[in-house]
């Protein structure tokens, strides 16, 4: 079988950061750590070409992905092989949407990365195989990225006993029983006491430790946060509506309110209409400065943070929450009001 | 809401609607901007109270 | 609308329990048009000037009658709603009480039923989504009318008709049409007799109380359900004689998402309700059907479920399972009721959809449980799939969701399949990983 390994510039040997904004490129045959995968996968298959593209170009070029993507496609490649990125974010975010792109188009691909790598929430329906956190690991790595390899090559599964991580694709599937009669055994056996008997798994999230509570709030600074998407009416630091990879801060500590036509919501997931009537129904300063004069609270926080909840990855997400927590502890804020849409 | 919950959210005040957190366009100006008073008083009591898990903060009817 | 003898015998002797009833069940094994319509060792022929006769209505300026059966290359576009064939007697004495009959609990102890028939209305009405149903290739076991011999209305508004009127008329002329075509089968001896007993017999034989709690999408015009004829928008829970569904006392007047509609068909014969008969006595006592609506905003929503939920445990069941229709919007109620049953210690199992996304990467469920966990995949709504070109189209001549010919290849999402991820749990599609 014919295969592609997709790897950065500096496995490549090209250069380390002063060449991550090197386009792609292919080489015939097997680079770097892809030698030690060819040895692994033995003579059946091959390593017809490998791809390198500095990690900048890929993940901030635009169009780089499809240049890529078209590079590897040309090689008519039987599965593609992406990695191993360890904790390389910029790296694993290549690797993943490289994968997830020719998975998209048909061509099976298998991503290798640290389960922490933010492009392991990237990788689309590719196949990602966990790698240890650092170059330093590569050789159990590569060992176990080429078992799965192996495995998928033959036909056969990768499940998490083969080191799988991120997301399994769900696909329909037409089984013996209708649903109705699923149903029913479901609810006897849930009456015979099986309260793990599902066919939707639930989500699991993060546990959350809730923040000591506030002892004087008239000594408190407060915040104002959002992911409700209001922005300044010309949208100057380009918000997006959907999918963020950003958030923002405005200022407004010489404002007492936030008058229509001024601000507005650039949300993509709901009628922002009655946000652009009167921007208070997202961040509610007019309140807020009342409560301030008023003393109840210590002060209001001099900027609003915001970004948009809309089709976030969690990994994204999960970094505005880590970032916004850091710069208000820096300001002084003890508090923050999230208006969440 | 229930997302919020499910989410770990600790401390959570349920509004209107999703467009509209801390508004209501249904009741009329003063109505509304009374509304955001106590969303907001609520949503201060709620962070000087201890909590262990996710809790909900009703604010109630006027 | 008469009444026949029917009507009046056994009416209320029954004691403290539901109506029994027993569904002569005649099989339709093939279907055609003819001169008149008949009903002969399971071919139904259709008169398609008397069947359009009887759907015809000022607001309907043309009706036009045609077959489509299971193996043709046939494909139904535009579906609207489907009905099966049954009456009680001649006239219909009962059936579809408050549309065809007159507004009252069903009686009469007997239902013809034409079984593998279906009368089915297709074209354009606002607010309805497209939905699609091939009488052959991948796509036909995934719809209930894959398998049946459809009878497809198709009709052109009259000239200035309110979508209303229009609406009302098609409700009207396909159950009126049903009935009549069961009515063929009133002299023929039955293929199978099924009777079904009377919910709430009391029985000390230790095993649980199982009902199904049956939401209905009520969002107004063109998306609403109607019961005993009156539209179910702005109703309230009710618990319901299960054998009244069978007669046809739940009719649909939804047309949004195709994939997760509840026909005038699954009503009559819920598939959970079935499932519960078939196992009553053996693994379960059947203790009934409740339903209630699916309320637009999120406080009505919470009322709602939290009320459906007691009027379960007042009934007296052990467990439920709760069914919805519609998007994500309508897994809200689901989740919410069943979080409140089990709360009150009443096990629940919802029925949902997937909305994971093309790939199917995506998070499953929109709003889930928080408390309760069993939930049954109905399968992914966002999957796409290729439906290969057909010979004939019925409904209308371009599918405007891919903007083609109707009789085209095209890819659609399973979401655009009629009933293909049937909240009442028709469907044998599910969810697995592809690991």
């Amino acid at each position: 079988m014919r295969i592609v390994h997709y790897i950065n510039q500096f496995f490549a040997g090209v250069g380390g950061e002063d060449a991550a904004g090197t386009p792609p490129s292919r080489t015939d045959g097997a680079v770097g750590p892809g030698r030690r995968l060819a040895t692994l996968l033995g003579d059946d298959h091959e390593v017809v070409a490998t791809v390198s593209c500095g990690d900048d170009h890929a993940t901030s070029a635009a169009g780089a992905i499809d240049e890529i993507v078209s590079l590897i496609r040309a090689e008519q490649p039987d599965l593609v092989v992406a990695g191993p990125a360890f904790t390389s974010g910029r790296y694993g975010l290549a690797c993943a949407r490289v994968a997830a792109a020719l998975v998209a188009e048909g061509v099976p691909a298998v991503a290798a990365m640290h389960d922490e790598n933010p492009g392991v929430e990237e990788a689309g329906a590719a196949v990602v195989v966990r790698s240890g956190a650092v170059a330093r690991e590569m050789g159990p790595s590569i060992d176990r990225l080429a078992a799965a390899v192996a495995r998928l090559l033959a036909g056969e599964t990768v499940g998490e006993a083969d080191g799988r991580i991120g997301k399994v694709p769900r696909r329909n599937v037409l089984v013996e029983k209708p649903a109705a009669e699923r149903a029913v055994d479901l609810v006897l056996a849930r009456l015979g006491g099986d309260r793990s008997a599902t066919e939707v798994p639930l989500p699991r999230f993060d546990p959350v430790t809730p923040a000591a509570p506030v002892d004087d709030l008239s000594k408190t600074m407060v915040a104002l946060v959002t992911e409700g998407a209001l922005v300044p009416d010309e949208n100057p630091d380009r918000l997006e509506s959907a999918r963020a990879t950003k958030w923002l801060r405005y200022r407004i500590q010489d404002r007492d309110s936030l008058p229509a036509g001024e601000f507005r919501s650039v949300h993509g997931g709901f009628s922002t209409v009655w946000a652009n009537e009167d921007p208070h129904r997202i961040v509610p300063l007019d309140v807020a400065r009342e409560l301030e004069r008023e003393g109840l609270i210590g002060g209001l926080h001099d900027e609003y943070l915001v970004t948009v909840g809309n089709g976030t990855s969690v990994a994204d997400a999960r970094r505005f929450g880590v970032e916004w927590a850091a710069d208000l502890r820096r300001s002084g804020a003890r508090a923050a009001i999230l208006t969440a849409t | 809401m229930s997302i919020a919950s499910r989410v770990g959210a600790p401390r959570i005040v349920p509004t209107k609607g999703i467009p509209y957190p801390a508004g209501d366009p249904s009741v009329g100006t003063n109505e509304e901007r009374a509304w955001r008073r106590r969303l907001l008083e609520r949503a201060l009591e709620a962070v000087c109270t201890p909590v262990s898990k996710p809790t909900v903060f009703e604010v109630e009817a006027a | 609308m008469r009444l026949s003898e029917n009507d009046e015998v056994g009416a209320g002797n029954w004691g403290r329990r539901g109506r029994p009833l027993t569904r002569l069940v005649h099989e339709v094994t093939a279907l055609c048009l003819g001169e008149e319509t008949a009903y002969r060792e399971g071919r139904l022929t259709v008169s398609a000037p008397e069947a359009a006769a009887i759907v015809a209505a000022p607001a309907l300026a043309e009706v036009r009658v045609s077959c489509a059966s299971p193996g043709e290359p046939v494909r139904i576009v535009k579906l609207l709603d489907a009905v099966e064939p049954r009456t009680k007697g001649r006239g219909g004495a009962g059936i579809f009480p408050g549309i065809l009959s007159p507004r009252r609990p069903t009686r009469g102890p007997e239902t013809h039923v034409l079984r593998g028939a279906a009368v089915v209305a297709a074209g354009f009405l606002p607010r309805a989504q497209e939905a699609v149903v091939d009488m052959s290739g991948p796509a036909a076991p995934l719809s209930p009318l894959g398998a049946t011999h459809n009878v497809v209305v198709e009709f052109t508004p009259a000239p200035g008709a309110d979508w209303e009127d229009v609406d009302t008329a098609l409700r009207q002329g396909i159950i009126a049409l049903a009935a009549r075509l069961a009515e063929a089968a009133l002299e023929a001896p039955a293929d199978a007799v099924e009777t079904l007993p009377g919910v709430g017999e009391q029985a000390d034989d230790g095993l649980p109380r199982v009902g199904v709690l049956t939401n209905l999408q009520t969002q107004g015009k063109f998306k609403q359900p109607f019961v005993y004829g009156r539209s179910f928008t702005d109703s309230f829970t009710t618990l319901i004689d299960p054998n009244d569904l069978d007669d046809g006392a739940v009719v649909s007047g939804q047309f949004g998402h195709p994939g997760l509609k509840n026909s005038t068909l699954l009503y009559q014969n819920h598939p959970i309700v079935e499932a519960m008969r078939r196992r009553h006595g053996s693994e379960l006592r059947f203790a009934g059907v409740v339903l209630s609506p699916e309320p637009v905003d999120q406080a009505a929503k919470e009322f709602m479920s939290a009320h459906a939920a007691r009027v379960c445990a007042l009934a007296g069941w052990d467990a439920a399972v709760v069914t919805k229709e519609g998007g994500g919007n309508a897994d809200a109620d689901m989740s919410l009721a069943m979080d409140a049953l089990e709360e009150m210690g009443v096990p629940a199992v919802g029925l949902f959809a997937e909305m994971a996304g093309r790939d199917g990467t995506g998070p499953s469920i929109v709003v889930p449980p928080m408390r309760a966990t069993a939930m049954v995949s109905t399968g992914n709504y966002d999957e796409r799939l290729v439906l290969p070109a057909v010979e004939r189209a019925l409904g209308a001549e371009r599918i405007d969701l891919v903007d083609q010919a109707a009789t085209d290849e095209i890819e659609i999402p399973m979401a655009a399949v009629y009933c293909s991820l049937s909240p009442l749990g028709w469907g044998r599609s599910t969810c697995r990983e592809a690991a």
